[in-house]
């Protein structure tokens, strides 16, 4: 399925801003089952300085600083995308986690798509016990790793509910969960909490669903904008399988992969800084188009 | 004289060294620095006691209480984590001692320990070689918070990742050093060493002579060495980048700011322009060639590292990244700090440096690998337990490590769960029992367990070794772990040497020192504290004659007419204008009188603005004279009364005359000790234009068309004129030569003029920023402003003029703040970009 994405933010300020510096990280990169045909990113006013490179976790950051005396700042990406996966679920339900567990100590990469990374508690998901033990329930002995990451992600997507207003990018963890609440992002999180509480690598990717659902299918949450779910690493056979808690459904050809980290703050699409006063007004739009 | 180095153990019958060495019982079975092995006192622990024991019981007493006095005069503090005052330092009064071949051994295995964490960062941060070949797993490194990986792949300036090393030793129970603990990430204490071995070299000037103790400044000329030579630049600037006052080591980093003679910048200092980072300064951006950071890595640059930081600089990574800047040490470097590396610290020596390891650290098994995890649950009665990446014990929260045999039955079964379950947050060490050195209670020695902090630089020919370190010394026998915080004492550490050591060394050579009367450029945050330290002091000063003035009038017998009544409150309006009173004060004038002075409630109190001074002055203490420092806190301590306290108008006014000599000799420190720098123009600045507009108030309240002989015999004494008043007209006070006198008149140092021709001074003389021959907003202000009261007549002079006088000034300062400051709280200011995008 080829689909053309078109990421449009723009910040409206009160009053002048006369000096920016952002990161940008809104290209998609080539990942197993998705290709990028072409990627495009403008921004406006027009930056004085902007230089792209691949971050450690191999996604496109776009560093740009803006110099520019504006009332507004644009940022456009427009981006045409192959995706491909195959049904990568495993029919047996992969490996018993307790092994794919205890193989992840032992790694010896260092590289992005290491496991080692992705056990420990990071910025935004720290370890909280309550939430292991909520995941431990979804790994009885010997479950097969993909499996217990399946129900898992049904759980989160029955027991909580999706609610725009209850959480902000601050809100911590602990409290979503004792809300039973939140966006993509805390379902996401969530769900990290869960997995690398009982020793499970799981990474947070952030990306892009398809806007109009195929025939007969209803519309997604999270669709408008940009949107997040969690990959597992299922054993080096298996490798990283896609889990969207907001939706429960394992990542096919509707996700659309902008980039993969931790958590949020190794990937939130826009950070920066910038000198001014005044209050600022953010508004996101996303159309995720497929071309049939 | 330098002592025989035979020296029999009591040899002497002296009643001092009978109380010293015969009532030392070292702990059974724990190695101590005084007591060898062989349980007879070391050889230059003789020599010392001997030295000592030249001296009666109260000379040793007075010198000791010297030093104290030395410590808590120069300002030598630290700050325990979440308060907010600075305790003094406190200094053990005798050395700890270690001989020369004993020390060579040390300085081999710290020598050899840098070395070897420089290539294990080189790797981490580059090919990642010793985890691809099984030397170090993968998850040892990743569980850490310090591996930064916008870090990864980044390449430092000269290829160094460490600039400075400390290593945290003890003596084992065998004898031997071992190695408790790493720092690399932003070690602390080697101001503190210095301002210790001052301190005692100075107490004992000759038994420090004839000890043959090494000396450290050769060590901190290499350090600033080693940074100069790895910059671009051949004069390079040098800034120590400081996490602020609130720091707790902030003294520390002011010490050595001012003995290395580097910048000492915040984050807000620096900005990133071009890929380089930059200083902003009065004079306009400088170059940062070097920084030497005392903040945590990850709040260096809240664009690629913690977002939440406000003390780094945006862009920081990127400048690292190109090279256009040094760090020291690197963000990241913090990693091999790492508990859970300890485990494989020997099998990297071996493997990185072919070599065993000289000083081995605590034996330590990371319970990620499952051998290891086993033998730390069968031992868990004998190890302690810790987190494996620092922090406190995962599942424990505020416990930073647990010996196994003192938990309770189902702690330990949850712990041992808990290691079960997320065995890679876990390592087991062995018990840490810490050796003794001997410190001083009352007249007598004591030992007493102690963690010795060495240091250690790259220079050219390797890494060098401090002769001497930070030594922490707790002062409860209990041999377990020491922070500086209560009940520790820290002590200079003496590395003897066998023959005299060469003082000559230590000048350097005066044909390699280029002579310089300015010290580069005064960063912009330092010009706005000194400007506001003076605007401060300056208004203090007027709130104390305000509160006098209202005193005197109160106790003066013939002043209680109606129209003096008026007078009287005319001056507790002013006083409530400035927030130094609350309007719904009670009790009378004379409680008016003691709350504007006092009230540390009333933000416009003497007491609550000399506060504002002091604040403003912590954040440039490296630029001020200790003296001045000193009088400022003496001036807050002065100004508090106890609680409940209700002085008369009579005691009110002691103490406002005794508050005002105070300012008195701040204003003398200013004058006579000041560098006729950028810096003091700022302060004087600050006191003109703060005394400027107060005199305008004054002279409107009380020199207004309808001011009675009572009001303008306030407004002279308010403005310290009367004694010039009188000399020069006999005839008695009158409103015309009153308001001249107090505004107009350019040779009395209290008139508006006379500050005004100030400020238009200093402004000529300072640095200008355009290129085109314009001239500058303030000064511009001034040049106007000037010319308006040159021409005045005193005639003419009315209210409104006054107030035209005092709106100027008041926007003469804006102009000042912001040509000169950072972006103040009116003006522009970094933010985030809000919002999930």
């Amino acid at each position: 399925m080829i689909y053309d994405i078109r990421h449009v933010t723009t910040y409206s300020y009160e009053s002048s801003v006369s000096f920016a510096r952002c990161t940008l990280r809104l290209m998609p990169s080539d990942t197993s089952g998705q290709r990028v045909m072409t990627s495009e990113l403008e921004v406006a006013p027009q930056p004085a300085s902007r230089v792209t490179r691949k971050s450690f976790f191999g996604h496109t950051n776009v560093a740009v600083t803006i110099e520019t005396l504006h009332r507004e700042l644009r940022i456009v990406a427009t981006s045409r995308v192959d995706v491909d996966r195959e049904a990568c679920f495993p029919e047996d339900g992969g490996p018993a986690w307790e092994g794919v567990r205890d193989l992840v100590p032992a790694s010896r990469s260092l590289a992005a798509a290491s496991p080692a990374h992705y056990i420990y508690p990071s910025r935004l998901v720290s370890h909280f016990e309550p939430i292991s033990e909520y995941a431990r329930q979804s790994f009885p002995d010997d479950r097969g790793i993909a499996d217990g990451a399946r129900d898992l992600m049904t759980r989160i997507r029955s027991d909580f509910t999706y609610d725009r207003k209850a959480t902000l990018v601050s809100t911590p963890l602990d409290k979503a969960f004792a809300m039973r609440r939140g966006v993509c992002q805390d379902f996401a999180h969530v769900m990290i909490a869960g997995l690398r509480g009982i020793g499970l690598p799981a990474a947070y990717v952030s990306g892009y669903l398809r806007t109009i659902p195929a025939k007969g299918a209803k519309r997604l949450e999270g669709a408008d904008a940009t949107h997040a779910w969690v990959a597992v690493w299922c054993g080096p056979e298996g490798g990283w399988i896609g889990f969207d808690p907001t939706n429960a459904l394992v990542v096919t050809n509707d996700h659309i992969v902008l980039a993969t980290g931790r958590d949020y703050a190794d990937i939130s699409p826009i950070d920066g800084v910038l000198v001014g006063s005044g209050s600022q007004k953010i508004n996101v739009g996303v159309d995720v188009i497929p071309l049939e | 004289m330098p002592v025989p180095d035979t020296a029999p153990a009591a040899a002497t019958d002296s009643p001092l060294w009978r109380t010293w060495v015969d009532g030392y019982a070292p702990m059974p079975g724990i190695p101590d620095e005084f007591i060898g092995p062989d349980g007879k006192p070391r050889d230059y622990w003789v020599r010392f006691l001997k030295a000592l024991d030249q001296f009666t019981p109260q000379e040793i007493a007075r010198r000791f209480a010297s030093a104290d006095r030395h410590i808590k005069d120069t300002g030598v503090s630290y700050r325990v984590y979440g308060e907010t005052s600075e305790r003094s330092w406190p200094l053990s009064h005798v050395p700890m001692l270690i001989g020369e071949d004993e020390w060579r051994q040390i300085a081999a295995g710290v020598e050899q320990r840098a070395c070897l964490l420089e290539e294990v960062l080189r790797d981490l941060y580059g090919d990642g070689r010793l985890v691809r070949d099984g030397a170090l797993p993968a998850a040892v490194v990743t569980g850490s918070p310090e591996f930064l990986r916008p870090l990864h792949g980044v390449s430092p300036r000269g290829k160094r990742h460490l600039h400075l090393y400390a290593a945290d030793l003890g003596r084992g129970p065998d004898g031997s050093w071992w190695v408790l603990g790493d720092r690399t990430q932003a070690p602390s204490g080697m101001g503190y060493t210095l301002q210790n071995r001052l301190t005692l070299a100075r107490a004992f000037p000759d038994l420090f002579q004839e000890m043959n103790v090494e000396r450290l400044a050769a060590f901190f000329r290499e350090f600033r060495a080693g940074l100069t030579n790895v910059a671009e630049r051949s004069e390079p600037r040098i800034c120590l980048l400081s996490s602020g006052p609130f720091s707790e080591t902030y003294f520390e980093q002011t010490y050595l700011a001012r003995y290395l003679g580097f910048l000492l910048v915040e984050g807000e200092d620096l900005m990133m322009r071009d890929g380089r980072i930059h200083v902003r300064t009065i004079a306009g951006l400088k170059r940062a060639d070097v920084l030497w950071r005392r903040i945590d890595s990850d709040f260096c640059d809240p664009l690629e590292l913690n977002t939440a930081s406000s003390l780094g600089v945006p862009g920081l990574v990127d400048s690292l990244r190109s090279q256009n800047v040094v760090m020291a040490n690197m963000p990241g470097a913090g990693i091999v700090e790492t508990r859970a590396l300890l485990s494989f610290m020997p099998g990297l020596c071996r493997r990185v440096l072919a070599e065993p390891l000289i000083l081995p650290n605590i034996a330590t098994w990371w319970c990620g690998q499952p051998g290891e995890r086993e033998t730390v649950l069968r031992s868990l009665d004998d190890l302690a337990i810790a987190g494996a990446f620092g922090g406190t014990v995962p599942g424990f929260a505020g416990r930073p490590s647990m010996l196994g045999a003192e938990l309770r039955e189902e702690d330990k079964e949850r712990l041992a769960a808990a290691i079960r379950r997320r065995g890679v947050d876990y390592v087991g060490q062995e018990v840490v029992r810490l050796s003794t050195t001997p410190a001083w209670e009352n007249g007598r020695l004591t030992p007493r367990p102690f963690v010795l902090r060495v240091f250690a630089t790259p220079t050219k020919e390797g890494w060098k070794v401090m002769p001497g370190g930070f030594c922490r010394v707790s002062d409860r026998p209990d041999a377990r772990a020491v922070a500086m915080g209560d009940g520790v004492q820290s002590a200079d550490v003496w590395v003897l040497a066998r023959k005299p050591v060469d003082t000559m060394t230590l000048l350097p050579n005066s044909e390699t020192i280029r002579i310089r009367r300015l010290l580069g450029n005064l960063p912009s945050r330092a010009a706005d504290n000194l400007f506001w330290l003076g605007r401060y002091l300056e208004r203090a000063e007027a709130t104390m004659r305000l509160v006098r003035c209202l005193c005197s009038s109160l106790i003066e017998p013939d002043l209680v007419s109606d129209r003096a009544s008026q007078t009287i409150e005319r001056l507790k309006r002013l006083l409530v204008a400035w927030g130094a009173v609350s309007p719904r004060q009670s009790g009378g004038s004379a409680a008016v009188a003691a709350a504007a002075f006092h009230g540390p409630e009333n933000y416009g109190s003497a007491l609550s603005i000399t506060r504002a001074a002091r604040r403003a002055a912590s954040t440039i203490r490296e630029r001020l004279s200790a003296d001045s420092w000193q009088l400022i806190g003496t001036l807050e301590e002065r100004l508090q009364i106890p609680h409940g306290e209700k002085p008369s108008e009579a005691e009110v006014f002691d103490r406002a005359e005794e508050a005002l000599q105070f300012v008195a000799a701040l204003s003398g420190l200013a004058q006579e000790n000041i560098n006729r720098v950028a810096g003091w123009r700022f302060l004087d600045m600050g006191r003109r234009v703060e005394r400027g507009i107060n005199t305008c108030r004054f002279a409107r309240r009380f020199a207004s068309r309808d001011a009675t002989r009572d009001d303008l015999q306030v407004l002279l004494e308010l403005v310290d004129s009367q004694i010039t008043y009188r000399s020069r007209y006999i005839i008695g006070v009158a409103l015309a030569p009153v308001r001249d006198m107090v505004a107009l008149d350019p040779y009395n140092p209290r008139s508006v003029a006379f500050q005004v021709q100030s400020l238009g001074d200093h402004l000529a003389n300072l640095p200008v920023l355009r290129e085109d021959g314009i001239m500058e907003a303030p000064r511009r202000a001034v040049l106007d402003l000037q010319t308006e009261i040159t021409i005045e007549e005193a005639a003419n002079l009315d209210d409104r003029k006054l107030l035209v006088f005092e709106q100027k000034l008041s926007a003469l300062a804006q102009s000042i703040a912001s040509r000169y400051f950072l972006p103040g709280a009116n003006a522009a200011r970094s933010e985030r970009l809000a919002g999930l995008a």
